[in-house]
């Protein structure tokens, strides 16, 4: 399959072996403390000597620096761009330019909420970058996450690309019948019309076999199953997860008591 | 109508070299079976004719044009390719529309587009199904409705890719029919097989792939014969070919006919 839908890069690291609920938590604990600790600095902080040293550790920096610049930058250059000049509690001017003008709180309020979701999207990429989809919900569904939930997730992470496949076989066949794809919009919306049909019943056609297929594997047996892929779990990453547990709490208690 | 290709290399994204240096001109009128093992790149050749994929490096000349210089919608008045899968294919409510579709895209006048639907229909045996829906058919009807959709375009060479895969014998005998017929009227039939014995019987020139390349283009009977060459991509020779050459027979036989024949003059 040439095009994926996971950010997975299989490599072997000290992160890829982590258990997935680890990381997930690790995951959680970065986004709450960065969103409820009152310290500006905080975020940008845990961003560059928390998760970009992480993602070396995982062996995936180059690739976690690039994607989260491709994400996020069109949003900050948003973000920036709006707050600098609209934030309504704005009164320090930068500079002015004709009936606009940045204002410095403006700047502030943009750096802090941009830090915030820099931490929560990055701390994500950490985690999806170092963990195969199927990984974690064979973990989460080992700890109680329902089976056919489990399912829906890994099978929408799956179907999409298939679809791209299918759909492109499609258009392939029904240019063979000379049908004409390029074009003007109104040619190219009516181009569309043969290739809705077959995709969509071919996809329900997919589905249901697809359902046959693990039923066929026992998949609605009520007994409690074992599982292929083994993750591994150490008493080490379990004291850590409380002590993830513990920091979120304690974030969040700062933020409701403290301030 | 002349099919040529020229040195056609081709690399799938990703960097599969799937065609390395096809050197292939197939002539008006030809029937032309392509056999080989999975991923041998026939159905990677294949799409080169009608201009689906493009080469990486030489050229794929139909008739005159050459077909990176053409689309596809183009390309497809000249060359029918019926897909292995008929599920991709059908859209329409009913048979006949379905036939319509490719005549009409190719801006054939209305008469002519009704004589080649009732040509198609009556050629495919789907006459009495004609406004059924595609689907409400089995596998193996809709694959001659996707057959009928792609006869009725007239194209000079078709293209089948796959004809015979999970089809009964009826349903074979009547594709061979189609083939017979499409090649009195002149048109070139390619197909893609894995069916040697559908091969034998209904066409005159054998092309075996592997590895992105052309290994054997030979008439079919002295195709046959190439036991080894055949086996490195995993194409048995017919059981008849191998009984007659267990018989020792003079001669290579692929049809009954002929290994009935080849035995006779081995007992006189």
């Amino acid at each position: 399959m040439r095009n994926r839908l996971s950010f997975y890069i299989p490599r072997q690291s000290l992160i890829h072996d982590l258990n997935p609920l680890t990381k997930l938590a690790l995951v959680f604990t970065f986004i709450i403390v960065a969103f409820s600790s009152s310290w500006y600095w905080l975020p940008t902080i845990l961003f560059f000597f928390g998760l970009v040293p992480l993602s070396f550790i995982g062996k995936v920096g180059k690739a976690f620096l690039r994607t989260t610049f491709r994400l996020l930058l069109p949003l900050f250059i948003f973000l920036f761009v709006m707050q600098s000049l609209f934030y309504p509690g704005g009164v320090t001017p930068l500079l002015s330019l004709w009936i606009f003008s940045v204002k410095l709180e403006g700047v502030q309020f943009a750096y802090l909420t941009g830090t915030r979701i820099l931490v929560m999207v990055s701390s994500f990429l950490v985690l999806l970058l170092t963990t195969h989809p199927s990984t974690l919900m064979s973990d989460l569904t080992r700890r109680g996450l329902p089976g056919a939930l489990a399912y829906i997730i890994t099978s929408t992470l799956q179907i999409i690309p298939q679809m791209q496949g299918k759909a492109n076989t499609i258009i392939d066949a029904q240019r063979s019948r000379g049908l004409d794809t390029e074009g003007n919009l109104f040619k190219r919306a009516g181009a569309l019309l043969p290739l809705v049909g077959p995709l969509v019943f071919g996809s329900l056609v997919d589905v249901e076999e697809r359902a046959i297929a693990i039923e066929a594997r026992a998949f609605n047996a009520p007994c409690k199953k074992t599982s292929l892929i083994e993750i591994s779990d150490t008493g080490f990453e379990t004291a850590l997860r409380w002590f993830f547990l513990l920091l979120m709490l304690a974030a969040i208690g700062s933020r409701i008591w403290l301030s | 109508m002349r099919l040529e290709t020229e040195n056609l290399g081709f690399t799938y994204e990703g960097g599969v070299e799937a065609l390395r240096g096809i050197d292939l001109v197939i002539k008006a009128g030809e029937r032309a079976a392509i056999v080989g093992q999975n991923g041998a790149g026939k159905t990677t050749l294949v799409k080169h004719f009608n201009g689906l994929l493009r080469p990486t490096s030489g050229t794929v000349r139909v008739g005159d044009v050459l077909t990176s210089e053409s689309p596809v919608s183009k390309l497809a008045a000249r060359v029918g390719y019926v897909f292995q899968n008929p599920d991709e294919q059908l859209f329409c409510k009913t048979v006949e529309e379905e036939i319509i579709f490719g005549p009409k895209n190719l801006g054939f006048t209305p008469e002519k587009v009704e004589a080649l639907v009732a040509d198609a229909l009556e050629l495919s045996d789907l006459g009495t199904r004609k406004d059924e829906n595609p689907y409400d058919l089995s596998p193996s009807w809709r694959k001659m409705v996707a057959m009928a959709s792609i006869i009725a375009m007239d194209t000079p060479i078709i293209v089948l890719d796959e004809p015979t895969t999970g089809q009964d014998a009826l349903n074979i005998a009547r594709i061979a029919n189609i083939v017979s017929t499409l090649h009195a009227r002149g048109k070139t039939v390619i197909t893609i097989t894995h069916d040697i014995d559908f091969c034998v019987e209904n066409f005159e020139r054998l092309i075996a792939m592997a590895q992105g390349r052309i290994i054997l283009d030979a008439p079919m009977a002295e195709g046959l014969a190439e036991r080894d060459l055949l086996a490195s991509t995993y194409v048995e020779q017919p059981q008849l070919t191998r009984l007659g050459a267990r018989l020792g027979l003079a001669r290579t036989v692929g049809k009954p006919d002929d290994f009935l024949a080849a035995l006779q003059e081995l007992r006189q």
